[in-house]
């Protein structure tokens, strides 16, 4: 009988350590002076980054004793998946970051956006940048960081070349016909990665200016296989043809492009601005500055370049702790907690007033004054599978493929997934 | 003797981990593949078999996937289940020397896969890899590749990444299993007069035909299932060539939110590996014998 009841208890035991394994933990906690303190979760992607907000929210809890921050970081390639769930359970994320298009649209039809219009921190935003964080009226998140996802080049080279930035098609290829002739491969393409989903919108910027052109192909009121995106592939077939891109590209990741570009084998890399400051870190001497192929005559070219404002500051509709929450937003984006951020990670924000003082940010913060650029196109693609069959055709090009064919493949995909 | 009744309490464990973790969801991946769902909401519809409808007639993406992986598992079946087999032969006998490179044949396997993925991306790289270099350094240029870039050759490119990592695991089976046949049956195929060949083929390999049917089931559901080094390394690129029925489900549930989909995907890929898996031991329990 006594070893019947010991077997119970240990079979309960086993029971009570897997459940024990699986318990949440508290957040509420008292601070040193005896008072109670609330702590809020900032969730985002930017592991990058962590040193710098480290020091940004030790500021924010001596500003407010009665406030701690934790926060948890996933890679963005897996922030996508995570962040959805996380956030309907509501005790992850009080406060979060959103990217724009796709997820934005996602986590707006969950209803975990709590509705920031009409709160004071909005104000510090410069209000042109943050409208993709507005739905129905309402601004629900903010966008913090201000990229241009556009190739970076090196301005030394081509002054050395005497090149100039080329404003059309015919001159950006008698610029890499230049390149090419001083044994410079013009564009380092991390065709294996980030390549064609980043170089993808300043080459069609200008052969489909119009903005909604992916919201009608989603409708079904446009096609992959009219002009706007033939002729876009062509231009991308002609890069890959004539040697504008490097040999094997869709073989090659970004760290590789990168080390072209450090390294001088390649005078453009078709990323983004982010990639500034880790160009710089591999090669101090560097000189950069951004440039987009016009694809087309000077005279039809509507934009220079592309911006996303992305990293949308956000609070979830599902926490305890809104109030928290957004006192966290309104600290982070007074101008000079986000001067701090900007020069400690080398990133343009859409903060309004923040004083840039790397060389980089200073050198390359007339693109957002004084350039005509456009959001990221990539971005406003709302379904995840219309947006693969795009950036599958490119990579279907620059495979040997040939334009037509690449996009009637590419049509094939967004007809099956039309919602 | 009598077994007390309490015995069975020790299964109540076990049972509870398995029912949460695989009979649960399983159950729930059923469901849900009848249904709409997109992960987050708290509604959804019944839609009764459109998603599995949706999968055979109205996505290529899908379909292509499954060719994918039937290549995929077609190359490290074959391979990774040879070359496991001829190390295995090379290091059967118990010396110094053998158990050594048993341990360094397993090595590959207990490294992390996405540390494999990048090392192996970085051996493939097309500039700055060391097998191109390697190919250009003794004369056979002609060979070097865009291992991963090239649609049609990044899915082997792949495979031999799988091969090198898992055959090691296998190598260890394949080594228990020649270890266990009875030395007797060699003298006698000796005494008999048989070939090497003629050795391996009536007595090694009958007698081996449990380790390798072990070998090749497990063989074909890992490689089913390989998941996270063909995300790591070319996240289903370039243009869906690389694109296996796990990482599509993981892209349709967690990027595109079409749970109820990609549960009816999972569901379809549950009963192609039972399909495989079955046909497999069919075919290598008829090739078993004793003596």
């Amino acid at each position: 009988m006594k070893r019947k009841y010991s077997s119970v208890v240990l079979v309960l035991l086993s029971v009570l350590l897997i459940l024990s394994g699986c318990a949440g933990e508290s957040t509420s906690n008292n601070n040193s002076e005896g008072g109670s303190t609330t702590q809020i979760n900032f969730m985002h992607w930017r592991g990058e980054d962590k040193a710098v907000l480290d020091g940004i929210i030790a500021e924010f809890e001596k500003a407010n004793p009665d406030i701690t921050v934790e926060m948890t970081i996933y890679p963005s390639d897996q922030y996508m998946a995570t962040a959805q769930r996380m956030l309907q359970e509501g005790s992850t994320g009080d406060v979060f970051t959103s990217f724009p298009g796709a997820q934005f649209e996602s986590l707006q039809k969950a209803g975990v956006f709590e509705d920031l219009s009409g709160e004071e921190f909005v104000s510090n935003f410069d209000e042109n940048l943050i409208t993709v964080g507005q739905k129905d009226g309402k601004q629900l998140a903010l966008p913090y960081q201000l990229v241009f996802n556009m190739p970076i080049y090196n301005k030394g080279m081509f002054d050395e070349l005497g090149l100039e930035v080329p404003k059309s098609w015919e001159e950006f290829q008698a610029l890499c016909d230049t390149l090419l002739e001083n044994g410079i491969t013009p564009i380092a393409f991390p065709g294996a990665d980030i390549g064609p989903n980043q170089f993808m919108n300043s080459m069609m910027m200008n052969n489909a200016p119009d903005e909604d052109i992916f919201a009608k192909l989603q409708s079904g009121e446009e096609k992959l296989t009219n002009e706007w995106w033939v002729k876009t592939l062509e231009d991308f077939q002609l890069l890959e043809q004539k040697g504008y891109i490097q040999k094997n590209a869709l073989g090659t990741n970004q760290d590789s492009a990168m080390q072209m570009v450090a390294s001088e084998e390649a005078a453009m890399l078709a990323t983004g601005s982010y990639h500034m400051a880790s160009l710089i870190g591999l090669n101090p001497d560097l000189q950069l500055d951004l440039l987009a192929p016009i694809t087309v005559e000077e005279s039809e070219a509507q934009y220079e370049g592309i911006n996303t404002a992305t990293f949308m500051l956000a609070v979830n509709s599902n926490s305890e702790k809104k109030e928290q929450a957004k006192k966290f937003i309104d600290f982070v984006s007074q101008p000079e907690n986000a001067a701090k951020y900007a020069n400690e990670t080398g990133q343009h924000l859409t903060v309004k007033d923040v004083k840039y003082e790397s060389e980089v940010l200073k050198n390359t913060a007339y693109w957002i004054t004084d350039k005509t650029t456009r959001f990221q196109p990539r971005f406003l693609i709302t379904n995840a599978q219309v947006e693969d069959a795009v950036l599958s055709s490119i990579e279907d090009v620059l495979g040997g493929a040939e334009p037509m064919d690449a996009a009637e493949a590419a049509q094939k995909i967004v007809d099956e997934n039309r919602e | 003797m009598k077994i007390s009744k309490s015995i069975y309490m020790f299964f109540i464990p076990g049972f509870i981990l398995y029912s949460i973790f695989f009979l649960y969801p399983t159950v729930s991946a059923l469901f849900y593949s009848l249904t709409d769902w997109d992960g987050f909401s708290p509604s959804f519809q019944f839609v009764g078999l459109d998603n599995y409808s949706r999968a055979f007639t109205g996505d290529s993406i899908f379909l292509k996937t499954i060719g994918n992986n039937l290549k995929f598992m077609l190359v490290v079946v074959i391979f990774q289940t040879l070359v496991a087999l001829a190390f295995a032969l090379i290091v059967l006998k118990n010396t110094k020397t053998t158990i050594f490179l048993r341990a360094l044949y397993f090595f590959p396997t207990i490294l992390s896969s996405v540390s494999v993925a990048f090392i192996w991306s970085f051996i493939y790289d097309p500039s700055l890899g060391i097998l191109n270099q390697l190919l250009e350094l003794i004369g056979l240029g002609f060979l070097t590749q865009n291992w991963l870039g090239d649609a049609n050759l990044a899915i082997y490119s792949l495979a031999i990444t799988q091969v090198w990592f898992h055959a090691g695991q296998m190598l260890i089976i394949f080594v228990a299993g020649l270890q266990a046949i009875p030395q007797d049956l060699y003298e006698v195929a000796k005494i008999e007069g048989a070939s090497k060949w003629q050795t391996f083929t009536k007595v090694t390999w009958p007698l081996l035909a449990p380790s390798a049917t072990i070998v090749v089931a497990y063989t074909t559901i890992q490689s089913f299932k390989a998941f996270d080094l063909v995300f790591a390394m070319t996240r289903g690129g370039p243009n869906n060539s690389t694109e296996i029925i796990a990482t599509y489900i993981y892209k349709v549930a967690f990027r595109s939110f079409q749970f109820g989909y990609a549960s009816a995907i999972s569901v379809i890929f549950m009963v192609i590996i039972a399909i495989i898996t079955y046909l497999q031991f069919k075919a290598l329990r008829s090739d078993r014998i004793s003596y």
